[in-house]
């Protein structure tokens, strides 16, 4: 009987876990073994070079470019990304408009990363963009903002938090609404205004939710790619190449390195996962997750 | 007090308003764009009214002969390879749920730790095994081989999201179809999906948007134009192009938006609680 029940269970599990296993747990497991041969796109024959790609990333200083490129992207945009569309969410509510302009600013997540990119290159195209008639208009002159290293990486911060304010902006809301009204009645009874109501009920309530959205924003960022590849492809210079764009260039375009591209994932994976992990830990004090 | 509140609200609702306004402009600007004749387009100051307006763009994009009408091309791929991924992680993540949520077997617990534990994979840190294996299954540049890993990327989360939801089924209709000599495919297929529509709908349309956005995974599976999905298409079309031929692109950003916005105005509710379900409660 119970054998009965493990075969009808394993034959619904069938399907599903052969694309699991075969597209996401041999991969993984592959690339480990990747990453210390010395495979190129198309050689059959893969020497074992135990720890050399790894050796390599040590010296290779446009890995290290691209892992300090994808940090200071990673830290840089943090801030606005979580608060941003909190505050819109705060203010967002309540009130009669509040389903429209959710639509507003959820639209943009809908958008290819292509899309958003192609968007925001128009937009502050240097010469015939309307970004930079305004802003010269205002300020004076305007800027090849994507062709100076100074400002290239904010911008792809900046299309960034345009393009997926509106996703955090919904967990928030969904966050807001579990916070139960009569603590914010309470509040106002005991004089406090909206600022105090904020720092004292909403944001410590909302931890769960500032963490989370915190921890995805990080395992997000580290991957980035596709505003880095349409936006301004690693340049000026290096100053936007970040991990994956390195990864990719590696592995696909340049050198058809392989292996060497495998380490670089498996130390991304490993700062990845040792940021899960963190979130693991901190979740499980607030959350029954 | 209460007038002062009043006007406050009014006062914060018009400056969400204008906000939002000010937060859809560079969309707006993409569809004024690609409706301008070319020469309009490289005008300064910018004129956001498109007139005369034409759609010529969009004939080119979708019906010319030209190197652009590879995103007639690419919008059909697109289609393809998202509904294909969305029948595939709707069928397999349901099938798999369902003992995950309602059967006791042996290895239940380490089946499900390890799919919920993949959703730690970076999808950047299996592309290059991947990659191999697809080109030696002999898939680079066909459907399967865009279909299929994106399936697999996105089945964990379908495998969370519907347990979730399976979890909330009431035993007793299961216990009644079983005494009336159903049997467990008949239990899953007339009483468990029917139940589990919207959250099987919130799945779909979440396999949907990320197959039709995904970009690094065909960039590097795909080597034949005519196979592109729409994305990789678009950011290839920039290459090729000079500034002043924003016009077709701009038509192919706009066309590229076009499904998803349906099914965002369409199913906007459950968007939502995909969201929520997946964001919060997943």
């Amino acid at each position: 009987m119970a054998r009965r029940r493990g075969l009808t269970a394993y034959g619904f599990l069938a399907p599903g876990l052969l694309l699991f296993a075969a597209f996401r747990v041999y991969p993984l497991l592959d690339g480990l073994r990747l990453s210390f041969t010395n495979a190129r796109l198309g050689r059959p024959a893969q020497a074992f070079v135990g720890l050399a790609n790894y050796e390599r990333l040590l010296e290779d200083t446009r890995f290290h470019v691209s892992l300090w490129n994808t940090l200071f992207y990673t830290v840089a945009s943090t801030l606005p990304i979580l608060a941003i569309p909190l505050l819109l969410a705060v203010a967002l509510n309540r009130g009669t408009m509040r389903t429209v302009l959710r639509g507003a600013f959820f639209f943009p997540f809908t958008l290819s990363v292509v899309t958003v990119g192609l968007t925001w290159l128009w937009l502050l195209d240097p010469v015939v963009g309307p970004f930079n008639y305004y802003f010269g208009w205002l300020v004076g002159r305007g800027r090849s903002w994507l062709s100076e290293p100074g400002t290239a990486m904010w911008v792809i911060i900046a299309t960034t938090v345009w393009w997926v304010a509106g996703y955090y902006l919904v967990i928030y809301l969904a966050g807001l609404q579990d916070i139960p009204r009569d603590l914010y009645e309470s509040a106002a009874l005991d004089g406090a205004g909206a600022i105090r109501s904020f720092w004292a009920i909403t944001l410590p309530l909302l931890r769960p939710v500032l963490l989370f959205v915190f921890v995805t924003h990080i395992i997000g960022s580290f991957q980035i790619f596709g505003q880095v590849f349409v936006l301004t492809q690693g340049g000026p210079g290096d100053s936007t190449r970040t991990v994956v764009q390195h990864l990719y260039e590696t592995a696909f375009q340049n050198f058809f390195a392989f292996g060497a591209a495998s380490a670089m994932a498996w130390v991304l994976f490993a700062i990845i996962l040792v940021f899960s992990l963190l979130q693991f830990r901190l979740l499980r004090g607030h959350t029954e997750l | 007090m209460s007038r002062g509140r009043d006007a406050q609200g009014l006062l914060l609702a018009a400056a969400l308003g204008a906000l939002a306004v000010l937060w859809l402009l560079p969309v707006v600007w993409v569809v004024v764009t690609s409706l301008k004749p070319t020469a309009n387009i490289i005008r300064v100051p910018p004129e956001w009214i498109p007139w005369p307006a034409t759609l010529e763009h969009y004939v080119e994009v979708l019906f010319s002969s030209s190197r652009t009408a590879r995103i007639g091309r690419a919008f059909v791929n697109s289609l393809v390879v998202s509904l294909g991924t969305v029948i595939l992680v709707v069928g397999t993540s349901a099938l798999a749920a369902y003992p995950l949520a309602r059967m006791r077997f042996p290895g239940k617990t380490f089946v499900f730790s390890v799919i919920v534990g993949s959703l730690m994979i970076p999808n950047a840190v299996v592309l290059v095994p991947q990659y191999v294996l697809v080109q030696r299954l002999g898939w680079l540049s066909t459907y399967q081989g865009l279909i299929v890993p994106e399936a697999a990327v996105t089945f964990a989360f379908g495998v969370f999201l519907l347990r979730q939801f399976f979890l909330t089924i009431p035993h007793e209709l299961e216990d009644a179809a079983l005494i009336d000599g159903a049997n467990t495919w008949q239990v899953f297929a007339r009483i468990v999906v029917p139940l589990s529509q919207p959250v099987l709908a919130a799945l779909a349309i979440f396999a949907f948007r990320s197959a039709w956005n995904d970009f690094l995974w065909p960039l590097i599976a795909v080597n034949k134009a005519e196979m592109f999905p729409l994305p990789v298409a678009l950011a290839l079309l920039r290459g090729a192009y000079s500034s002043e031929s924003y016009g077709p692109i701009m038509a192919g950003a706009a066309l590229s938006a076009l499904p998803l916005l349906i099914v965002f105005l369409i199913a906007n509710r459950r968007i939502v609680e995909g969201v929520r379900l997946s964001g919060l409660k997943g």
